[in-house]
């Protein structure tokens, strides 16, 4: 596993280096003080692991997150910190409380493993950079307010426009992200995500229903109960589409 | 509602005409409300218990009398009562059982009223004793927090944690550091008032343990001038303003910054100043806390002759004062004076 430290301070990384020695697969290709750094690298070097420390100069953890196209595998390390808390309390995200206790480092680390060895396969068959299209086993990171989300892209049924922002349905949540939806188009794999019309992008896999629309339209249904409108022209490209 | 009940229940044991029924029913009604007023009127339920039985029971006997003698002459004008043979009652003996049958009905009234009303006032009560101690232990606690940031703490200790390999002697310095900021911040709450002196060498262990964590970022300045370091400050105070400076100042630049302790004495006042870097934007919301509490302290212990402000000195400097009098033997001659 390649694995990127970010914390502004160096005794914390220095201190986390130490740690990782005990765990020869964790290899750590490098570190940044600060958001802006860890972004640069994070696109470098496309780690399989970041170790990231929320409260840091210039831009939270959370934020730096929020800016990245497809969030990589994120263990959160923080001091104490009652709002962040809250937030992985309520998503059960991963995180290491500093200073770190090994058995819990020990704990997080296998679970990841875990976990990427169930997607290591699915993963392989994309060429994986940060430039490449968006597959549906990828993972963006989703704040709003005080909850904040990985979500696997499969798992999301619909983005919607709302003015600069996109609202991303999955589960009972439909959190804001500060993307537009022209801009998500360009990066979602289109055998997975269809542009139904000027405000709506779906899930091909979460359509429940399809049904005739008067104009010659179409009318989908989407596993959360979401109808939704496909313009005319693009009934076209949908019809196309679904008898491949 | 309750006054309706019981007309209907008590029609009903009489086994009354509908006629009668609606008589008594607007009786009760307008009686209830009528009684109700004078209740209020008069603030019975705030007087104590023994009072409220007492009036209770001769407003109810007061009462009877009252409705007894307005309803008397209606039922006696309207025949509405008849005895076993169906010839209409005398006046004295309709008027007598008219009285003892409206005794019962409006103590029952009155008791019900009382009651709920005493329940609902012991329960209110009880609800605000609950929250006073949930505020009371939440202000202890919340001093205790504004006292030392836990955040601090624990990234103190991992900095140190990492020392203990690389620097082996700065790493014990470190403990002793921050073994006196957690002991001082422990019997804050004890002393009401600390020497300047005091408080700067919390100050000076804060800001070494800081600067071990922010290496170059931080950098730490003194101008403390000899004059005041007898005077008495509110303990944890100044360390309250300088952790504020790191924590919404220095954190948040990526370069760093300065921070800067000033203490002088101006027009006969003893200015405490805490200059860093940074910008005073959103602050309010986040150190809400350490200003109110700051403020709070002051004004206890020196009313009107204290003050505290903070603001942006210039486009990256913000700035924290504090005023207050110089505590010495010819101040205090001066207050006694001031009292005679």
């Amino acid at each position: 596993m390649r694995a990127i430290i970010i914390d502004d301070e160096r005794l914390a990384r220095t201190e986390l280096r130490k740690l990782l020695q005990e765990f020869p697969e964790v290899e750590i290709v490098d570190e940044a003080s600060n958001a802006e750094e860890g972004v640069q690298k994070i696109e470098t070097h496309n780690p399989d692991l970041v170790f990231l420390d929320i409260q840091m100069p210039g831009k939270t953890g959370f934020e730096m997150l929020q800016e990245l196209d497809h969030a990589p595998t994120v263990v959160f390390t923080t001091a104490y910190d009652d709002y962040a808390l809250k937030a992985f309390e309520v998503n059960a995200l991963d995180y290491l409380l500093k200073p770190i206790e090994p058995k819990r480092l020990a704990d997080a680390i296998e679970k990841i493993r875990k976990v990427s060895n169930g997607q290591s396969i699915q993963r392989n068959s994309v060429s994986f950079s940060p430039t490449s299209m968006l597959g549906e086993h990828d993972q963006v990171f989703v704040k709003d307010g005080e909850r904040c989300w990985f979500v696997r892209l499969s798992e999301v049924r619909l983005f919607e426009s709302v003015g600069n922002y996109a609202k991303v349905f999955f589960g009972p949540n439909k959190p804001l992200i500060l993307k537009s939806l022209n801009a998500l188009e360009e990066r979602l794999d289109p055998k997975v995500f269809f542009r139904a019309n000027r405000k709506h992008i779906v899930n091909l896999q979460m359509i429940e229903k399809v049904e005739s629309y008067f104009n010659g339209g179409l009318l989908l249904e989407l596993k959360g109960g979401e109808k939704i409108e496909v313009s005319r022209r693009q009934t076209v490209k949908f019809k196309e589409m679904m008898s491949l | 509602m309750i006054n309706l009940f019981f007309t209907w229940l008590f029609n009903k044991l009489d086994a009354s005409s509908l006629q009668r029924m609606f008589f008594f029913i607007e009786i009760g009604i307008i009686f209830s409300h009528f009684m109700r007023e004078v209740i209020h009127r008069s603030a019975i339920l705030l007087k104590d218990l023994r009072q409220q039985i007492l009036t209770f029971i001769l407003l109810t006997i007061a009462f009877s009398f009252f409705i007894t003698c307005i309803v008397s002459p209606f039922e006696q004008l309207y025949q509405l009562r008849t005895n076993a043979e169906g010839q209409p009652v005398s006046y004295i003996s309709l008027f007598i059982t008219n009285l003892i049958s409206f005794i019962p009905l409006l103590l029952i009234w009155n008791a019900i009223y009382f009651m709920y009303h005493f329940i609902i006032k012991t329960r209110k009560q009880e609800m605000d004793t609950i929250k006073l101690e949930a505020l009371v232990r939440q202000l202890e606690l919340n001093t205790i927090k504004a006292h030392v940031n836990p955040h601090f703490i624990f990234n103190s200790l991992n900095g140190i944690r990492a020392l203990i390999d690389e620097d082996p002697e700065r790493a014990r310095r470190a403990i002793t550091e921050l073994s006196n900021i957690l002991r001082s911040s422990l019997s804050a709450e004890k002393a009401e008032t600390v020497s300047l002196q005091q408080e700067l060498r919390i100050v000076k262990d804060y800001l070494a343990l800081e600067s071990m964590r922010f290496e170059d970022r931080l950098k730490v300045e003194f101008d403390i001038d000899e004059k005041t370091v007898n005077n008495p400050v509110p303990p944890m105070m100044l360390q309250t303003l300088v952790e504020n400076a790191i924590k919404h100042g220095i954190s948040k630049q990526m370069k760093g910054g300065v921070v800067k302790i000033i203490s002088d004495i101006k027009e006969n006042q003893h200015e405490l100043l805490v200059q860093n870097t940074g910008r005073l934007n959103g602050f309010s919301k986040h150190t809400g806390f350490g200003i109110a509490s700051t403020k709070d302290r002051l004004s206890l212990l020196y009313g009107e002759k204290a003050s505290f402000e903070i603001k942006q000195l210039n486009e990256d400097l913000v700035e924290a004062k504090v005023l207050m009098p110089v505590v010495s033997t010819i101040t205090r001659i001066s207050a006694v004076s001031d009292v005679a």
